[in-house]
């Protein structure tokens, strides 16, 4: 035996028909009689649904009437899309007071203003921005939303929120503008950077507590009318329910699944339980169960709203099945990484926080937000213990004088804002898989 | 095959030097037993490591010498018997644990780096979080520490970006950024392709120059004979024969030892 081969054999073009589009079709739809009319089977029903879903949906549609005796008038076979225009308010807000309407949309722009610095790629200190959403945003939602007379509770959390958000919003800039983060900033700015640590630490901390005077005195110049749960409605409380939900379902489902895995025999039975029980019943039966039974096992005179109670409903039960996921995330994470931070002296909670959680969380999020999904829709089960959620506005509809029978149309108007909802989160879910797993995989 | 066998004399004295100077008792295993539910791994262990003595434990597979070392730095728990370490004896008391495990460093097999951190964050995460140290102080030692394992430019790669031998050494890094007084290593070289085990040894090596204690479980027999001290040989639980290297390859005293060398060697 000697040299087979002295020269590098130089790479050619692959043949034509792996590449071209007419050699894909003839692989994949045509390869040979029976896929050839299957193909054309499917086409043909692919193109009926299409045309008849087009024009019923938009050819034959009314788009302007006053109600629906003028949609009969213009087409008796397409949509009368003017009935869910004319409910288009109701359908988003509920009964709100319309002359209020403008403090919904003013919390959304918040919350699309304090979450942004997370996809922004300079900017630093992400988990804290993610942290401080959680923590302070409802408190400050809630009152804009409810209004009314601000306890001292609620006026401390408004000023910690208030101070939080223009924290978060001069780090952006900063972020954006140096690359750096707002206390580097800060501490060059004041010409510190050569101070120890603990003195930085107290300059921060003292401009902290300033701001938080200053924010506490600005609050309490100003408040906004009271608006009775009972006026919320729409996708915005459909929004606020499953928000609550996702916001705390997951660090519940987090405590759930650590005490699942405790060594502690008491606090592991009780959240095995706890998650065994909720999880072995509908969520309709634990809704009707939190507002028709939980008020009977409460002191006369102890009246929680219907509201309070829909939501903890939805935050335990959804607590419970995120505890699962991020029990099968756990247990995917190799010992020798508990065994790793160990032997750095990393206690339980150290181990958990920096090594095991992060791992295990990038692991899950396509079932994180497959649950988050699933929330989403299950939510419009409120409108069957009488909130005026998405669902329960659009099924009013057809109750509508002008109105009266409209089912079909409000429906998938309701089907489709659904499906783009859930369908970018599902998409985003996707990206943040492909993102994050790249650079760091084994 | 190692680091040139011409300056194995040298380090061997350097060795000896070392472990004369000093005889504190870094650890002291006094009777120790284990049992895995119903079997029984290690059986009346005794042992006792001086400061900056180098030890070496070989045996067959399922012998317990990881266990044995998992031991002292309570990985595993012991049921009887006493585990001193550097004064501290070793039970149920959760703050002597997290104590022993900032006093001993350990590398595993798998090095059990963490994937999710760059490199210099696998390094100034104890430091950071355990010994309190500022960031600027954590890097400044972190970047210290990779000098000496020589793989500075790698310090903002993830660790499934390196090679098996350079991972390794970021595991050695890393446990040396605690700076702990003994070193424990577990098959240290077992998961790499030849050719990466000598950066790992060398690195050994020089660990070894410095004075660490040092307790190695390892096939490698070329650095046994290089920096050992002594020799120990298990199987079944028993530590069956400890010797001085040159004792211990050359004249093996229990037949089970020969056994094992005749068929390793």
């Amino acid at each position: 035996m000697g040299i087979v081969k002295a020269e590098k054999t130089p790479a050619r073009v692959a043949p034509i028909f792996e590449t071209s589009v007419v050699g894909w079709l003839r692989k994949n739809l045509f390869s040979n009689t029976f896929n050839t009319i299957l193909t054309f089977i499917t086409l043909y029903i692919i193109y009926l649904t299409i045309s008849g879903v087009f024009t019923w949906g938009y050819v034959d549609a009314t788009f302007v009437a006053d109600n629906r005796r003028e949609c009969y008038d213009n087409s008796l076979t397409g949509a009368c899309w003017a009935g869910v225009i004319d409910w288009f308010d109701n359908i988003f807000y509920g009964r709100y007071p319309r002359d209020q309407i403008w403090r919904i949309n003013f919390g959304g722009l918040l919350l699309a203003l304090w979450m942004a610095p997370m996809w922004m790629g300079p900017v630093k200190g992400k988990v804290l921005i993610g942290i401080s959403v959680v923590a302070f945003y409802p408190f400050l939602a809630g009152y804009l939303f409810s209004g009314g007379d601000k306890g001292m509770f609620m006026q401390v959390m408004i000023a910690l929120a208030l101070v939080a958000f223009i924290i978060n919003m001069a780090n952006m800039v900063i972020g954006l503008s140096n690359k750096q983060s707002l206390r580097q900033f800060l501490i060059r700015v004041l010409g510190q950077s050569t101070a120890p640590d603990k003195t930085q630490r107290n300059i921060l901390l003292i401009l902290a507590v300033a701001a938080f005077g200053a924010a506490f005195f600005w609050q309490s110049g100003w408040g906004v009318e009271g608006v009775s749960w009972t006026k919320w409605g729409g996708l915005f409380l459909t929004l606020v329910i499953s928000g609550i939900g996702i916001a705390s379902a997951l660090p519940g489902g987090i405590i759930l699944a650590l005490g699942r895995r405790s060594k502690l025999p008491v606090l592991r039975v009780l959240s095995t339980g706890f998650i065994e029980v909720f999880r072995s019943v509908p969520l309709i039966t634990v809704l009707f169960m939190a507002t028709t039974m939980f008020p009977l096992f409460m002191p006369e005179g102890f009246v929680l709203n219907k509201l309070v109670q829909v939501i903890i409903a939805v935050v335990l039960f959804n607590a419970c099945y995120m505890a699962e996921t991020v029990r099968a995330g756990l247990q995917a994470i190799p010992k020798g990484q508990f065994e790793g931070a160990h032997t750095i002296g990393l206690g339980y909670w150290g181990t958990m926080g920096l090594i095991i959680m992060p791992q295990a969380l990038k692991h899950m999020i396509p079932n994180i937000v497959g649950s988050f999904i699933g929330l989403l829709k299950d939510t419009t089960l409120v409108s069957i213990i009488g909130l005026f959620d998405i669902l329960g506005m659009l099924r009013s509809i057809s109750k509508d004088q002008p109105w009266l029978g409209l089912h079909k149309e409000p429906l998938v108007f309701g089907a489709i804002l659904f499906f783009i909802i859930c369908f970018s989160m599902s998409k985003y879910s996707r990206h943040l898989e492909v993102k994050l797993s790249a650079g760091s995989r084994h | 095959m190692l680091q040139g066998e011409n300056n194995m004399s040298d380090q061997q004295s350097l060795g000896q030097l070392a472990s004369a100077a000093s005889s504190e008792v870094m650890i002291e295993i006094n009777q120790m037993n284990k049992w895995y539910g119903q079997f029984h791994v290690l059986k009346d262990i005794n042992l006792t490591v001086h400061k900056g003595e180098r030890i070496v434990i070989c045996g067959p597979s399922g012998s317990g010498k990881s266990t044995l070392i998992r031991c002292i730095n309570a990985l595993e728990e012991h049921q009887e018997g006493d585990i001193i370490v550097d004064g501290i004896v070793l039970g149920k008391n959760l703050k002597n644990l997290d104590h022993i495990r900032t006093e001993v460093g350990m590398v595993f097999q798998n090095f059990n780096l963490f994937p999710h951190l760059t490199i210099l964050e696998n390094l100034t995460l104890g430091p950071m979080w355990v010994r309190k140290m500022g960031r600027a102080e954590a890097n400044e030692i972190a970047m210290q520490y990779l000098e000496r394992v020589k793989i500075p430019e790698q310090a903002d790669k993830y660790p499934g970006q390196m090679s098996g031998g350079q991972q390794q050494r970021v595991a050695i890094a890393r446990s040396l950024c605690m700076s702990p007084k003994i070193m424990l290593f577990d098959e240290p070289t077992s998961a790499l392709d030849p050719e990466m085990i000598k950066e790992v040894l060398d690195v050994m090596v020089d660990l070894a120059d410095t004075g660490m204690t040092m307790i190695v479980v390892t096939h490698e027999m070329g650095f046994a004979r290089t920096i050992a001290d002594e020799v120990i040989f298990m199987d079944e639980g028993d530590i069956v024969e400890t010797n001085k290297p040159a004792d211990f390859f050359g004249n093996p005293e229990h037949e089970r030892t020969q056994k094992f060398l005749s068929q390793i060697l």
